[in-house]
């Protein structure tokens, strides 16, 4: 332990030992488990003052997928993964079962509000230039986690077996045998033969339950070791690139754990202005949090988790759409027609975006933070993010007017 | 090689073994579709004789599921089409899948073509792929005529 | 579709010919265009200007939101009384069959339309008015600009539902339908993007002019950084403009075939062709201009000189007409739809695809780069303001006119592309005039030529 009387007053508060009649069970627990050391890295961390209502959209994610494992955790304890029975199932639960129907329907919303932060989150980092020099892997690891999050909701709109799970299944799964050569075979793989069958549903329920789970849940552990690690960038409002180098140095003297983040520019290295992350940052991730969930909430009783008719290969009047998320690739498979050109529009041009989005940081090496002396990203992402919302937009125009 | 080098080698060898042991039949499972066989037994679509000229007909047929475990057989549409080519009748069985993304096309009096929802993919009567994403014609179902009953099988040919 | 399939009466027309009363409706239509996008394009940018000026300390973003507001105010009078002037005298009085019938469809949207001009004046005189005095509250001055963007893209929505409904209608009487018809979500976007480049585009032609005939420094300043401003405005959402067209297109295609076909193979081809003439002019001058802007202020730029050479092919590559007949249509007829080498009129390299499409792709993917290599010679501080050379701020009245000449242009098109119809399939552009029974003339109040009372039977009681 550092001496007490060098220790700047914010790092001595954050510190400060347990009192009371815990105060045994907790050194107990702290001798075996290392207890102070999870809590200081875990809660009593600095973080940037400025903005910082902006960065409560990392922890409202974390919220909510923690809301989407706890509901989805409750609603196998009724739903049935069998292509005879799962439409029953959650029919039971949509007539005779009140609560389990909120379950679902927050669990349903709590996809549709995830998916609206997540991309509000990747905007935010993406303005602030948070990605850079130390953060790569943060960014790496996000936008990992985004791909992670759109497989489970496509996976996840396959189970209720109704004629939307049904048909996306279909669409989905046929996707794959655009890839070349082994197309055939990965679509029968999932398939588990030449048609959507009972063994597709098995299969998409046990990557929506176990895989994809098991790859998203290290990941978002790698995340949150990485954003204690560097600690928190917060944007350029917590900098000042224009500072002298005496100012500078003062205030690397000052810098509290994990500042200075390394390796990064001595203008971008401690923010200026410091607060603790618990309580002052917890509250406003709280209150956010909150606001959202409640939301869930009130959209999951108000509106509830939609059931169509039972899956039917042979119906002639229906609208398959996907959802509103896969709207835009949707449109995709539209604007790229015919044998060759497919798989540009369904595999080139989105992993293309991927890997684009994966290499920002190495794209944009700069020490730049501030937008508007970013033209090079501002100006590209600005005409990508009206790329989507047009295309989304021609979706709904494309189904409504069908 | 020093003893050291050699538990390192023990070390790995023994995750590689176990990495293995674990995968093949998880590997061989997840592939297992494969390799499947499956039968296609003929079944009967009905009675085609009303069936008008150049006016697609659905007719519903119930395929068995020769997928997995014994589950409820399932409804597929077959449309049956007669044309006329140059004084003959022609007897086309289609199946109702979209060569596109596998969605259910229907034929569509305003337009005369067989239309697809998902991604407006168009079908001429004889099935060509006239216009829209879909890249090849609408494929056809093996059949067999007995009499005016019409048999199909669950083996698809491209025209 | 009952309220549409009466015709009118089989009649003579009050007052003046069908194509008179058509030309009065289409001279007047285009010169309102014109002013409410710039309107619409102008509220967007007004608390866009503020904010930024609010933020960024920028006294010159804040005095040009004042300016443009105020030039809003003087200009809004006008376009509005070309707009009441069309409801009231060339609609009701010229085409009262087709106005009547056209409002018993569309009567919510058009009374939202009307009662948005309400908020409108509400909003924009309060900030004339009340400028200077709600420095003092900015996040205030800025909300009601807010408002006045919101009440314009409303207004500007409920035109759209009207006009796309004419060019697609649905084959069923069913209201979600009519209002979200087919070409309703491209035509929106189209013109919320194309209302905003317009204003760009207006700005760098006015900026353009001032800086022609600036007088002091400080005069030539401003007029260079306002250039500069408008008209990287117009050409980065120029650049949205044919993907966004194309898809416009396409729902045509499926919805209403035989504007489509007239649009591009038929009469109105040659407009298009003209059309997509001006769009690559205003590209290819638009990145001239940052080309040589970015010269003039002393710094070699190779990859805006590559820019602007790509452009310029572009242009000549889209300019390429298809058939050096007529149109494609007239060449069928002619049965010379045979490459020109093999004795007929057609030019291959005039197709639309490949050759037009890899020029509009071009055109956009070029725009997007200079747009961007631009901003961040600007972003790196090299521009000073004041130190354009005249031939630069020639470049910007070009795309001014071109942008307002293309804006002409495109709803000339749109409004012609209906073709024999009104409503496309619904209601044809015959006898939806007012009339008058020929045995009751009443040539005193409709103003009949005089030769006409001459050889009729005279005026009678």
């Amino acid at each position: 332990m550092a001496d007490e009387s060098t220790r700047s007053p914010l790092a001595q508060r954050l510190t400060r030992p347990v009192r009371g009649p815990m105060a045994a069970l907790y050194r107990w627990m702290d001798s075996r488990l290392g207890l102070a050391d999870l809590i200081n890295k875990g809660l009593y961390e600095a973080t940037p003052r400025r903005g910082a209502w902006a960065y409560t959209l990392g922890s409202a994610t974390l919220v909510i997928i923690a809301l989407q494992i706890v509901t989805g955790m409750f609603l196998l304890w009724t739903y049935v993964p069998s292509v005879t029975e799962a439409w029953d199932s959650l029919n039971f639960i949509a007539r005779h079962d009140e609560f389990a129907a909120i379950v679902r329907g927050m669990h349903l919303w709590g996809a549709y509000i995830l998916f609206v932060v997540v991309g509000l989150h990747m905007v935010r980092t993406f303005v602030s230039g948070s990605y850079k020099r130390p953060r790569e892997l943060n960014w790496i690891t996000g936008v990992i986690l985004f791909l992670l999050v759109l497989g489970l909701g496509i996976t996840g709109a396959m189970l209720p077996w109704d004629q939307a799970a049904y048909w996306t299944t279909v669409v989905v799964t046929n996707i794959l045998h655009y890839i070349p050569v082994i197309g055939h075979w990965a679509r029968e793989v999932w398939r588990g033969g030449n048609q959507v069958g009972p063994v597709t549903l098995t299969r998409s329920f046990a990557i929506h339950i176990w895989l994809l789970p098991a790859l998203l849940i290290p990941m978002i552990v790698a995340h949150l070791y990485l954003l204690r690690r560097h600690g928190e960038f917060g944007s350029w409002v917590n900098y000042d690139p224009d500072a002298t180098e005496e100012e500078l140095a003062e205030r690397m003297r000052h810098a509290e754990p994990p500042y200075p983040a390394k390796p990064t520019e001595p203008a971008y290295a401690v923010p200026a202005d410091l607060d603790e992350f618990f309580p002052s940052q917890t509250a406003k991730d709280g209150v956010v949090s909150f606001i959202l969930v409640l939301i869930i909430f009130i959209m999951a009783i108000a509106v509830g988790s939609p059931l169509e008719a039972p899956a039917n290969p042979a119906i002639l009047n229906y609208v398959p759409a996907p959802e509103w998320f896969f709207l835009p690739l949707d449109q995709l498979l539209v604007q790229f027609p015919q044998s060759w050109m497919i798989p540009v529009g369904v595999f080139i041009i989105p992993g293309l975006a991927s890997m684009i989005l994966m290499a920002v940081p190495f794209l944009d090496r700069s020490p730049e933070r501030r937008p508007w002396k970013r033209p090079e990203l501002m100006v590209p992402a600005g005409f990508a993010v009206f790329f989507l919302l047009f295309e989304t937009m021609l979706a709904v125009n494309r189904l409504f007017n069908l | 090689m020093s003893r050291r080098r050699f538990m390192v080698l023990v070390t790995n060898l023994s995750g590689a073994g176990i990495t293995l042991l674990i995968a093949a039949p998880i590997v061989g499972s997840v592939l297992s579709p494969i390799f499947q066989r499956r039968t296609h037994p003929w079944i009967r679509l009905g009675d085609i004789a009303d069936v008008p000229l150049a006016q697609p007909t659905a007719y519903v047929v119930h395929f068995p599921v020769t997928q997995a475990w014994k589950v409820p057989a399932v409804p597929r549409i077959v449309y049956v089409v007669k044309l006329n080519v140059s004084g003959q009748t022609q007897l086309l069985s289609f199946s109702n899948v979209c060569t596109h993304m596998e969605c259910d096309v229907h034929w569509d009096t305003n337009l005369n073509e067989f239309l697809c929802p998902c991604h407006g993919g168009l079908y001429s009567i004889e099935g060509i792929n006239i216009g829209g994403p879909p890249p090849k014609p609408l494929y056809r179902y093996e059949h067999r005529l007995d009499g005016t009953i019409l048999y199909v099988r669950d083996v698809l040919t491209e025209a | 579709m009952s309220l549409l399939a009466a015709a009118g009466p089989q009649l003579s027309p009050v007052g003046i010919s069908t194509g008179a009363a058509t030309l009065l409706v289409g001279v007047v239509m285009l010169l309102h265009v014109q002013f409410a996008a710039f309107q619409q394009g102008g509220a967007i940018l007004v608390p866009l200007t503020d904010f930024l000026g609010m933020v960024r300390k920028d006294e010159r973003q804040s005095r040009f939101a004042h300016g443009l507001l105020k030039t809003m105010a003087v200009v809004f009078a006008f376009g509005t009384a070309l707009a009441v002037f069309a409801v009231m005298v060339l609609f009701t009085g010229l085409w009262g069959h087709f106005w009547v019938k056209l409002l018993r469809v569309m009567f919510w949207p058009l009374v939202i339309e009307a009662g948005a001009f309400v908020t409108e004046v509400a909003a924009i005189y309060t900030l004339y008015a009340l400028w200077d005095r709600l420095a003092a509250v900015r996040p205030l001055r800025i909300g009601l600009g807010i408002v006045l963007a919101i009440d314009e893209f409303v207004q500007m929505l409920m035109i759209n539902v009207v006009a796309s409904y004419m060019l697609t209608p649905r084959p069923a009487f069913n209201v979600p339908l009519i209002l979200f018809n087919p070409t309703l979500v491209p035509l929106e976007i189209h013109r919320l993007v194309g209302n905003l480049a317009f204003t760009g585009a207006l700005i760098a032609l006015v900026a353009g002019v001032r800086f022609l005939r600036a007088r002091t420094p400080e005069e030539r300043s401003h007029a260079d950084w306002m250039g500069h401003f408008g008209l990287v405005i117009a050409i980065a959402l120029t650049a949205l403009q044919p993907l966004i067209g194309w898809e416009y297109l396409k729902e045509l295609q499926l919805h209403a075939y035989a504007s489509w076909y007239d649009m591009m193979m038929g009469g109105l081809s040659v407009a298009f062709l003209f059309q997509i003439f001006l769009l690559g002019l205003i590209f290819t001058a638009g990145i001239f201009f940052m080309w040589r802007r970015v010269h003039a202020a002393g710094i070699r730029s190779p990859i805006l000189g590559i820019c602007a050479l790509l452009s310029l092919a572009a242009w000549i590559l889209a300019a390429i007409p298809y058939t050096v007949g007529f149109t494609y249509e007239s060449a069928v007829a002619a049965s010379a739809n045979a490459p020109i080498w093999q004795g007929g009129t057609i030019i291959p390299f005039g197709a639309m695809i490949p050759w037009k499409i890899t020029a509009l792709v071009a055109m956009t993917f070029v725009s997007i780069t200079a747009v961007t290599v631009y901003l961040k010679q600007n972003s790196l501080g090299h521009l000073r303001w004041g130190e354009a050379r005249r031939g630069q701020a020639m470049l910007l009245v070009t795309v001014g006119v071109s942008v307002s000449l293309i804006m002409a242009l495109m709803g000339y098109i749109r409004e012609n592309g209906r073709g024999p119809f009104l409503i496309t399939g619904h209601m044809l552009i015959n006898q939806q005039q007012n009339f008058q029974a020929p045995t009751a003339p009443g040539p005193a109040l409709n103003g009949a030529p005089p030769s006409s009372v001459g050889t009729g039977p005279g005026p009678q009681g």
